[in-house]
C-alpha cells in the first residue's frame, strides 16, 4: 500500500552528545513485513515514533508514498495518522474508565466512521485477541490483556501501515503466538505494510525482513531467506 | 465521546469536586455580596417610597429618616405642634400626619399616627378595620399578635430598661396587610392616645365630658378655659391662617409644646415627671390639630405634586424645621455608603482573582496531567475537534458547574441575610438577579471558556511522542 522512505536522519534530544537514532537511508516496499530488533535502548522505538509520526523529523526526511512528514502539521500529521497507521504502542495507552470495546472502538468514534460495520469488525477482532469481556473496564485487566486490546484497536480500520512495538513482550508463548498470526494474517489480508518492533525470536523469524539496531544505527538488514540459509 | 467525557470526569472526581468548589465559594462571594447591597438598596428605598416629605425639627437629616422610616428608637428634637396645623391647613398638602414614637410593647415599636397615614401608606386591612377610638390599635402585618388582644404600652424598649405605663392598654382593631417596610412591625396608635399616655395635650375635663356624648367639643371649649396656655394659642391663632379658627375650637385643651415628647429610651428620663397621663379608651379619634398641639418627633407630608413637594420642602428647611426627602436622604446614606460597599467590592473582587489564579493554576495542571491523555488520544488518531472539545468540554463544565452552583449559594446567603435582617428590622430585602447578574455570569462564563480553551490549545504546540513522555 505505501513505502516508506528515510533518508538522512538523525534524531538527538536537547543534552545528549550523540543523536539517539541516525539513519541514512532505509526505504520499506510497500506491503512487506520487517521485524525492528536491537538491544534495549538501541533506538526502537525512537524510530517508531518517527516513523509513525509521533515525533517531529528536525533532521531528514521521512516519506510515507509521496507524503513528506516534514511538511505536515501536527494537527494533520494526526489526521494523516488516523487514516494510515495502526499503531500499538509499548506502553499501550489505553483509556482508563472505559469498556474494552469501548477503547477499541474510541479512535473511529471520535474521528466519526465507527459504523455499525465496524462495531462488528471491533466484536470480531476482540474476539480473535482471544478476549471475553467486552464490557471490561480495561484499568481491571492484566497486562496481556490490555496488550491484545491495544492490538484490536490498531487493526479495527485496517490500516494501510501497521506499526507494533513489543506486541508479545507481555504475552505468553500461545498467546504470543495467536497475536503474532492475527497480524500477519490481518497485514496479508489488506496487503498492509508492518512494522514490528520484538524481541521476540519466534515473531521476528515470521516477518519477511529484519533490521537490526545498535546504538542508534542500523547494524543489521537482512531478508528471511538469507537468514535461514 | 460523551461517555469518553463522563468517564473521565468520574475518573478525576476528586479534583474536579476540587474545582467546583473553588469556583463555586468565590463566585457565591461575590454574588452574595452584589445581591445583598442591591436588594438592601432597593428595599430601604422601597421603605421610603410612601414617605414623600417628612418634617422635622431642625437636627440631623439622617436620624430624621432613620426614625420615622425605619422606626429607629432614638431622640429626636420636637417640631412644634403649630407646623401640623400649618401643613394641614397648605393647599399644597394632600395630607399631613404627625408620627409619634417612643413606646413599645413586645419588641414593637408603637407609633402613634392618623388614620390618613394609616391608609395612606399601607395597601389595607387583612383583618379587622382601623383604629376609631383611642384605645385601639391597628397591627403592622409583622406584628404577631390577634385581634382584640390587649396592648400594655413600655417606655421605651424592654432591652434599654424602659418600664411599662402603668394604667393604659390597646385593645387591637385591625392587621393590615404587609408593606414590606419597617412599618410592618408597627403598632400603629391614634397620636392622641400616645399623647394622653404621656399626659401631653391632656385634656382636663375630657374624663366627665366623655360621658355625654356627644358633648364632646363643649367639653374641649370648656378646657380652654382652665388652663394657662388656653389664651396663648388663641392669641396665636388668630395671628395665623383664618380658617384654622374651627380646628381650634374642636381641639383638646392646649398644653403648650414646653414639654418634651419622650423618644426612646435616651429621653425617657426626662419625661418621668410630666409622666401622668393615661388613654381614655372609649374616646372618638379627633385628627385634627390645632395650634395646641404638642411637639412632635416627625411628621409625614403627602404633597399634592412634585412641585409642590419640592416647595414644601424648601419652606420648611428654615428655622427650627428640617423638611426631608427621605428617598434623597438615603441616596445620600448610600453614597456615604458606597465606600464600604466599595471595600466589599474589592474583597468579592480579590476573592474573584483569586478564583480566577486559582483556575489558571488548575488548568495548568490538568494540562500537566493530560497531556499523556491528549498525546494518546492524538496518536490513536482522535482529530483535533474531538481533543480540543473533550480537553475544553471537561474543565468548561467543572468550572460552569461551579459558576451555577455559586449563584445559587449566593443567592441563598443573600436571602437568609435578607431573611434576618427582615425579622430584625422589618424591611423587606427584594434578592433577586437582574440583568446585571445574568451579565456577570456570562461574563465569568467567557472566562472560563477562554481559559478551558488554553490547555487544548497548547495541546498541539507539541508532537504526541513528547505528551506521551510526559
Ligand atoms: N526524550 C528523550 N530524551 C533523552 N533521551 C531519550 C529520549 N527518548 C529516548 N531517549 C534515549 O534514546 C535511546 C533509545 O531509546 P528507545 O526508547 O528508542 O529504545 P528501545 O530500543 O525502544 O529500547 P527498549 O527495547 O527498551 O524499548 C535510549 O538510550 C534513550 O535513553
Ligand atoms: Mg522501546
Amino acid at each position: 500500500m505505501l513505502s516508506l522512505k528515510i533518508e538522512n536522519l538523525a534524531v538527538s534530544f536537547p543534552g545528549l552528545t550523540a543523536p539517539v537514532l541516525a539513519v541514512d537511508h532505509l526505504e520499506i516496499a510497500a506491503g512487506s513485513g520487517v521485524a525492528l530488533t536491537g538491544g534495549s535502548g538501541s533506538g526502537k522505538s525512537t524510530l517508531i515514533n518517527i516513523i509513525a509520526g509521533l515525533e517531529r523529523t528536525r533532521a531528514g526526511h521521512v516519506f510515507w508514498g509521496d507524503q513528506n512528514f516534514a511538511d505536515l502539521s501536527e494537527g494533520r500529521r494526526d489526521r494523516w495518522r488516523a487514516a494510515n497507521i495502526g499503531l500499538v504502542m509499548q506502553d499501550f495507552h489505553l483509556f482508563p474508565g472505559l469498556s474494552a470495546l469501548d477503547n477499541i472502538l474510541l479512535p473511529a468514534r471520535l474521528s466519526r466512521v465507527a459504523t455499525a460495520d465496524l462495531v462488528k469488525r471491533a466484536h470480531m477482532l476482540f474476539q480473535t485477541v482471544g478476549l471475553k469481556r467486552p464490557e471490561q473496564h480495561v484499568e481491571t485487566m492484566s497486562r496481556g490483556e490490555m496488550q491484545r486490546v491495544a492490538i484490536a484497536r490498531a487493526l479495527l480500520r485496517k490500516p494501510g501501515v501497521i506499526i507494533a512495538d513489543e506486541p508479545t513482550a507481555s504475552l505468553d508463548l500461545e498467546s504470543g503466538e495467536a497475536v503474532g498470526d492475527l497480524l500477519l494474517s490481518v497485514a496479508a489480508d489488506a496487503g498492509s505494510t508492518l512494522i514490528v518492533a520484538s524481541h521476540d525470536p519466534r515473531l521476528i523469524e515470521r516477518l519477511g525482513r529484519r533490521l537490526s539496531l545498535k546504538g542508534g544505527q542500523i547494524v543489521g538488514d537482512t531478508q528471511a531467506g538469507e537468514m535461514a540459509a | 465521546m460523551i461517555r469518553f467525557i463522563l468517564a473521565d470526569l468520574r475518573r478525576l472526581w476528586l479534583g474536579g469536586a476540587v474545582v467546583v468548589l473553588l469556583v463555586a465559594l468565590a463566585t457565591a462571594l461575590g454574588v452574595a455580596v452584589t445581591l445583598q447591597e442591591r436588594s438592601l438598596r432597593l428595599g430601604s428605598a422601597r421603605a421610603a417610597d410612601k414617605f414623600d416629605l417628612v418634617v422635622g425639627a431642625a437636627g440631623s437629616e439622617t436620624q430624621l429618616v432613620l426614625s420615622s422610616i425605619f422606626l429607629q428608637a432614638a431622640p429626636l428634637p420636637l417640631v412644634d405642634g403649630s407646623i401640623l396645623t400649618k401643613l394641614s391647613a397648605d393647599p399644597r398638602v394632600d395630607w399631613a400626619a404627625p408620627v409619634g414614637f417612643g413606646d413599645s410593647f413586645a419588641g414593637y415599636p408603637i407609633i402613634g399616627t392618623t388614620t390618613k397615614l394609616v391608609a395612606g401608606t399601607t395597601p389595607g386591612f387583612a383583618e379587622g378595620r382601623m383604629f376609631a377610638l383611642e384605645g385601639e390599635a391597628v397591627l403592622g402585618a409583622a406584628v404577631n399578635l390577634p385581634l382584640g388582644a390587649e396592648i400594655k404600652p413600655m417606655h421605651g424598649t424592654a432591652e434599654t430598661g424602659g418600664h411599662t405605663h402603668a394604667g393604659p392598654a390597646y385593645k387591637v382593631a385591625g392587621k393590615l396587610q404587609p408593606t414590606g417596610t419597617p412599618w410592618d412591625r408597627a403598632i400603629l396608635v391614634p397620636i392622641q392616645a400616645v399623647w394622653h399616655v404621656h399626659g401631653l395635650g391632656e385634656e382636663h375635663g375630657h374624663e366627665e365630658e366623655h360621658h355625654d356624648g356627644d358633648g364632646h367639643d363643649h367639653a374641649h371649649e370648656g378646657d380652654e378655659h382652665h388652663e394657662e396656655g388656653g389664651t396663648h394659642t388663641e392669641a396665636e391663632h388668630t395671628g395665623g391662617v383664618a380658617e384654622h379658627v374651627q380646628t381650634v375650637a374642636e381641639q383638646p385643651a392646649p398644653q403648650p409644646p414646653k414639654t418634651a415628647f419622650a423618644l426612646g429610651a435616651a429621653s425617657s428620663a426626662h419625661i418621668e415627671d410630666d409622666h401622668h397621663g393615661s388613654i381614655d379608651p372609649d374616646a372618638p379619634i379627633v385628627e385634627t390639630f390645632g395650634a395646641s398641639t404638642p411637639g412632635l418627633p416627625a411628621i409625614l407630608v403627602k404633597p399634592k405634586t412634585i412641585a409642590d413637594a419640592y416647595r414644601l420642602r424648601q419652606e420648611y428647611r428654615t428655622g427650627s424645621t428640617l423638611g426631608v426627602f427621605p428617598g434623597e436622604v438615603l441616596t445620600r446614606l448610600y453614597a456615604t455608603l458606597g465606600d464600604a460597599k466599595m471595600i466589599l467590592s474589592a474583597v468579592a473582587a480579590g476573592s474573584q482573582g483569586l478564583v480566577a489564579a486559582a483556575l489558571v493554576l488548575v488548568t495548568v495542571i490538568h494540562v500537566g496531567q493530560r497531556r499523556r491523555q491528549i498525546g494518546a488520544l492524538r496518536a490513536f488518531g482522535a482529530p483535533r475537534a474531538s481533543v480540543f472539545t473533550i480537553v475544553w468540554l471537561e474543565l468548561f463544565l467543572l468550572v460552569a458547574l461551579g459558576i451555577g452552583i455559586g449563584f445559587l449559594i449566593g443567592l441563598t446567603a443573600a436571602q437568609i441575610g435578607a431573611q434576618m435582617f427582615a425579622a430584625k428590622s422589618g424591611v423587606i430585602l427584594p434578592v433577586g438577579f437582574t440583568r446585571e447578574d445574568l451579565r456577570l455570569a456570562l461574563v465569568f462564563l467567557g472566562f472560563a471558556g477562554v481559559l478551558a480553551a488554553v490547555p487544548a490549545l497548547l495541546a498541539y504546540r507539541q508532537s504526541p511522542a513528547t505528551a506521551l513522555r510526559a
